[in-house]
This record gives C-alpha cells, sequence and structure tokens, in this order.
C-alpha cells in the first residue's frame, strides 16, 4: 500500500512541477491524475498487466475516505455569515433547477446518439 | 480544557467522531440521499461548533493538514477511470459528445440561473464546478478566486439533487439503459450520482465512475482557461 502511496505522492509532485514550470492554470493534482493515468495506459499496453496491487489498494484507501475529508469543507457552508444571505436563492436555483436540467439534456442527448446501436454492439 | 480544544487533535477527533454518527445514521437508514456523510457529517461538525462555541475558521485550520490528503486522493482517482477504458472504447463518441455539451451545460445552466438571481461574482465563481467531484471542486475553485464553502455545498447539494430525482425523471424520458442512466447520473452528480448508480446496477456504477473522472478532468481544463480569458 505504501508503494501504492509513493505513487501518487510521485505523480502529484511531478503534476505540481509540471505546472509551476509550464505555468498551467490546472490544479497540480488534476495534473498528477492525467500523468498517472498516461502511465497505466503506457504500462497497460506494453505489458498487458492490471493496475499494481500496492496502488491498488493505496487509491482504494484514498477514494473511501473521501467523504471523510469532505465534511469540514462542507461544514463551512453554514458558517458564511450574513454577507452570503441574498445568495441563497440564486444559490439553490443553480445546485437544484440546473442539475435537473443538466440530466435531462444529457439524458435525451445520449438517447438520440445511441439510437439505432443495441446493446454492446455497433 | 479551552486550550486543547484548540489543537488539531481536537479537531481531529471531532471530525473522526462526526464522521462514525454520520455513517452509522447513514447506514441505519438504508443510506438515504439526504443523510449522505459528508452531508450529516457536515451538519454534525456545524453542530457541535456552535454547542461548544469554536470558531470554524480556527476549526479548519487545526484540521488542515486532512485538507492535503485531498491531493493524492485526486490522483486516485486516475486508477477507477484506467478501469473503465474498455468500456468508455465501446461507446466512445456519443459519450465523449454528452460529456462536452453536458459539462458545459451544467456549468452554465448553474451560471445563468445564479446570475438571473442575483448571485454575486463570488458565488458565480463558486458555482462553476458544481458537478464535478468535489477534491477537483476544491483545487479548481481555489484557482479561479472562488470560496471553498459554496463550492463544497454546491457540490454536495448538487448530488443529493440528482440522485433524489433521477430515477423518477428517467423513467418519463422513457430511459431505461443502464449505460445511459449511469453516464448522466456521473456527469451531472459526480461521486454521490456514482455510488447511487452501483446500487442500480455494476454497469450504470461503472459508467457513472466514467462520467465521474471525465466531467472532472474536462472541467479542471475547461474552467480555469475560461475564467482567465473572461475575467
Amino acid at each position: 500500500m505504501l508503494a501504492g502511496f509513493l505513487t501518487l505522492f510521485a505523480c502529484q509532485l511531478a503534476g505540481e512541477w509540471l505546472q509551476r514550470v509550464l505555468g498551467l492554470p490546472l490544479p497540480g493534482q488534476v495534473l498528477g491524475m492525467f500523468l498517472l493515468f498516461i502511465l497505466l495506459c503506457v504500462r497497460g499496453a506494453l505489458r498487458d498487466d492490471a493496475v499494481p496491487e500496492g496502488l491498488s489498494q493505496g487509491s482504494q484507501r484514498l477514494i473511501e475516505l473521501l467523504p471523510m475529508l469532505l465534511m469540514a469543507p462542507a461544514a463551512g457552508v453554514f458558517f458564511l455569515g450574513a454577507g452570503f444571505a441574498d445568495q441563497w436563492p440564486g444559490f439553490i436555483a443553480a445546485v437544484s433547477v440546473g442539475t435537473v436540467l443538466t440530466m435531462i439534456a444529457c439524458g435525451l442527448l445520449l438517447k438520440m446518439l445511441t439510437r439505432g446501436r443495441k446493446q454492446g454492439h455497433d | 480544557m479551552t486550550e486543547l480544544m484548540h489543537t488539531p487533535l481536537f479537531g481531529l477527533t471531532l471530525t473522526l467522531l462526526a464522521y462514525q454518527c454520520a455513517m452509522w445514521a447513514y447506514t441505519r437508514s438504508g443510506k438515504m440521499a439526504m443523510l449522505h456523510p459528508t452531508i450529516s457529517g457536515a451538519v454534525l461538525i456545524a453542530v457541535a461548533l456552535k454547542a461548544l462555541q469554536l470558531d470554524y475558521f480556527a476549526y479548519y485550520q487545526d484540521i488542515n493538514w486532512l485538507n492535503f490528503l485531498l491531493g493524492p486522493a485526486t490522483v486516485a482517482l486516475a486508477v477507477p477511470l484506467y478501469r473503465q477504458l474498455p468500456l468508455l472504447r465501446e461507446l466512445a463518441g456519443p459519450l465523449l459528445v454528452t460529456l462536452f455539451f453536458g459539462a458545459t451545460f451544467a456549468c452554465a445552466s448553474a451560471l445563468l440561473l445564479a446570475w438571473w438571481l442575483g448571485a454575486t461574482q463570488e458565488t458565480l465563481l463558486s458555482l462553476m464546478t458544481k458537478s464535478i467531484t468535489t477534491p477537483i471542486a476544491i483545487t479548481v475553485t481555489e484557482e479561479i478566486g472562488g470560496i471553498t464553502s459554496v463550492a463544497v455545498g454546491s457540490v454536495i447539494l448538487t448530488g443529493v439533487a440528482g440522485i433524489t430525482t433521477i430515477s423518477w425523471l428517467f423513467e418519463r424520458l422513457n430511459i431505461r439503459d443502464d449505460r445511459l442512466w449511469g453516464f448522466c447520473l456521473g456527469l451531472a452528480a459526480h461521486a454521490i450520482g456514482t455510488s447511487r448508480a452501483f446500487e442500480r446496477s455494476p454497469v450504470a456504477g461503472a459508467f457513472a465512475s466514467l462520467a465521474l473522472c471525465l466531467t472532472g478532468a474536462f472541467t479542471a481544463l475547461f474552467v480555469p482557461l475560461a475564467v482567465s480569458w473572461f475575467a
């Protein structure tokens, strides 16, 4: 599992470095995610191998931690103060109506694009 | 004792305790969307801080090192994405078109609705990442100058809006293919949607994870660029 953490941290470090050197507007860890994805693809193409055990475990552990890691920042919604009071209508409309509209639009588009294709075949 | 309440140890204990209670309530309720641990845990933390008369920002500073783990956790998302590669190839064209359209639509519809109802620029910047998974949303929001708490709140509530409406909606739209069902839910409602999709079927779950990773990657690429062009 620690070997997996090494890979994850090294990819993030490389991502942070790339971001600084190239002055990209993307967060370092997102670049790190792309780097790791490319590495896995290259590795898979060369060796036709599954994800290494350590990396698989390490990433699984971290992804499982996510709900806990997100609680403290989410609690901040209750401490936005009086300055945010007039923002609530827009905020609520965006997350509720916006999300429902997005799912309707995507569902209809994807249904139209895949019409004629049957399960798993072109 | 008051001294101890301002230490990272206390902050972490409080966080873990809130998480355990939230997880217990979520499991006991049969995974009710409104009780998702990130929501119920956040409520518990807020209540505890208010009851103990503690400052939220001081607490946040104390457990700030926990946020460090969001970095490697974001990198870790490459692993499930890589595992979905064969599924992606099968429907690559339609999925990519829907991804570009849907991720832009999610962002634009949120901006328009909030702007129309009088949201400030800071709020708008914090709403752009509402449909992507939180670790990416946090880093992107910090990058473009939004408010992290608002961004996280919008991500969580978007997830709740997604999973509470999808069954009803897609029944009306006559969409029953698990691949489409999962992809749309993962696209609009990220990780919360993805876990709901896994409850429907493994195929729906796989397509939701795929949409989750792709939407996150696309939005992370597109939003900072768009903001730097317009701002």
